[in-house]
């Protein structure tokens, strides 16, 4: 989805190209880990995103010059539940569903968002935790029932789901996270919060010239678990039996074992 | 010192669960209860997710309650034909819970369900036990033994079908009511991660009128295969044991429970069980508390249950 929109970008780069090739800037950039391990000592840690622009029209200043950067990770459905008192009880009570929600979403940029171009380019590009598309919500009941909410309902439910996210330090806004050395170099660093969620992440950096976005670069960036943490995850839920079979005797042999140094004393 | 638990997907610090586990491990050696209804609620207050606490819990009941199986299987106090029968009941409680707990996951409610099980439990344990153990050290203060209260003879039972015979036990009754109490274990084993010794023995000792000698021993029995499945369940199901999580808990529980067996021999039983009341209100009130109180958010998000 974000790749398809930076295919249709890139051809209307191409063809803008083709008008003013001159005039264009572009970017050079990296991460500074192309893959992050979770092991049994990981509590977090930070990626480093740094680059250059690379002005082709060397005389100009570029005065109305943003960068921003974006991670996203991979995305998955998430329940949004309200509470409602029932018997002078909180009861979870409507749910909505988002189909496609970012397991996590990091923005950084020079200046607030706001500045740096029109809410239609944001938009499109999806930059800024305001603007993904979660895909089409479902209400439903608490009977399970689907229902149909008021549009300002719905609304505050999006903005239940932005601020639990914040809170659990997976959705991040950081304007002014990135910052230039001197004319063309600029860094980002952006936290990885210990209860990440494993998969394909993408780093995107846009340039953005007079509020329009000229160029973008996306690059990979697997999080995974690995040593004994991956074997043990890995083996849970491709083999939940032997798992469970294993972690039960295992409990067993611990008791044995408790009880026969007992004896001994 | 921080590791990160595969399966809950957070990172705790060692020495809290270390020291959890020895404080209930301390706990059950001086009551001689498992203790999971006391870890379970501390692991969600810990942060643990409901289903991982649960099933993780379950495996630690598993270690703890071999230990007392086989200490009273050395001594001859277990009767396994009773044992079997509670056992019957308990397999079919504890799928049946594993259903329920699948059912309320995917509507939504069973964090709020495992809250308000516990506060019912709690509460009424805990003032059973207490209004007990105060009467007992009353009588005690005024020195006249308190009267082996043994209420009327539960007639009905005896009008039921299928009578077995329990020798070790010295029992001629239907099987239904030791299935029924095994199923009801079974389930809350299942929904709370707990063995279930605390409304066993009670049950046994005043509904199925079995000799204080060999309640523990065969209660210990039950709960060590009961949770055994439920552990393997809930890998099956829900996929939420994590194994560094118990294996943290049973060093814990293991240490602590030396301690708590010794500090239990300079106390008199009578105030034991009023601590241990009082430790069981309290958690009963403030699970009970964070219930009726007005959440500080009232969205909460998950992710979508993997079986809906």
């Amino acid at each position: 989805m974000r790749m398809g929109a930076l295919h249709k970008w890139a051809i209307a780069a191409f063809l803008a190209l083709g008008t003013a090739p001159a005039l264009a800037d572009q970017l050079v950039t990296d991460l500074s880990e192309h893959k992050i391990a979770i092991r049994s000592n990981f509590t977090g840690t930070q990626i480093l995103l740094f680059g250059a622009v690379e002005a082709n029209t060397p005389g100009e200043r570029a005065l109305d010059r943003d960068v921003i950067v974006v991670v996203t990770g991979p995305s998955r459905a998430m329940t949004v539940r309200r509470k409602a008192r029932i018997a002078g009880i909180w009861v979870n009570h409507d749910s909505l569903v988002f189909p496609r929600v970012p397991s996590y979403y990091a923005v950084a940029s020079t200046r607030p968002l706001e500045v740096t171009a029109g809410i239609d380019i944001l938009k499109r590009e999806q930059i800024g935790i305001d603007n993904v598309d979660l895909g089409t919500p479902k209400a439903q009941a608490m009977d399970g029932r689907e229902e149909i909410l008021p549009p300002d309902d719905e609304a505050s439910f999006i903005k239940a789901l932005i601020r639990n996210k914040k809170r659990e330090k997976l959705f991040i806004s950081d304007p002014g996270g990135v910052t230039f050395l001197g004319q063309t170099l600029f860094r980002a660093t952006v936290d990885i919060p210990a209860n990440v969620p494993v998969g394909l992440y993408t780093a995107t950096v846009f340039l953005l010239r007079d509020g329009q976005v000229v160029d973008a670069i996306a690059s990979p960036l697997y999080i995974d678990k690995s040593g004994l943490e991956r074997f043990i995850y890995r083996l849970a839920h491709a083999q939940p039996l032997f798992y469970g079979l294993v972690a039960v005797l295992g409990a067993a042999l611990a008791g044995w074992l408790a009880s026969a140094l007992l004896r001994e004393r | 010192m921080q590791i990160y638990l595969p399966i809950a997907e957070l990172p705790v610090n060692v020495l809290v669960i270390l020291a959890m586990g020895a404080a209930v491990g301390f706990l059950s050696g001086m009551f001689g209860v498992g203790g999971g209804f006391l870890m379970t609620p501390l692991l969600i207050f810990l942060g643990i997710p409901p289903a991982v606490a649960v099933g993780t819990q379950s495996t630690q009941v598993v270690a703890s309650s071999v230990t007392g199986a086989l200490a009273h299987w050395q001594r001859g106090s277990i009767d396994f034909k009773m044992g079997g029968v509670l056992l019957a009941g308990g397999v079919l409680g504890s799928l049946s819970g594993i259903f329920i707990f699948r059912l309320l996951t995917r509507l939504g409610q069973i964090d709020l369900a495992i809250s308000l099980i516990y506060v019912v439990f709690l509460t009424i344990i805990g003032t059973l036990m207490m209004t007990e153990s105060l009467r007992a050290m009353r009588a005690a203060a005024r020195g006249t033994p308190l009267p082996a209260s043994r209420g009327g003879q539960h007639s009905w039972m005896h009008g039921l079908p299928f009578k077995m015979r329990f020798r070790r036990s010295k029992l001629y009754i239907s099987v239904i009511p030791p299935i029924l109490v095994g199923y009801f274990v079974g389930m809350l084993s299942a929904i709370m991660g707990v063995g279930g010794g605390f409304i066993m023995v009670p049950a046994m000792i005043y509904l199925l009128r079995m000799p204080t000698s060999v309640v523990i021993g065969t209660s210990l029995f039950q709960i060590v295969f009961v949770t055994a499945l439920t552990g393997v369940m809930h890998s099956v199901e829900n996929q939420a044991v994590d194994m560094v999580l118990g294996l943290l808990l049973v060093i814990g529980g293991v240490v602590g429970a030396q301690y708590g067996v010794r500090a239990a021999m300079r106390l008199k039983g009578e105030h034991l069980r009023a601590l241990l009341a009082l430790i069981v209100l309290l958690m009963g009130l403030r699970l009970g508390w964070d219930l009726v109180t007005t959440p500080p958010d009232l969205f909460s998000i998950s992710d979508l249950a993997p079986h809906s």
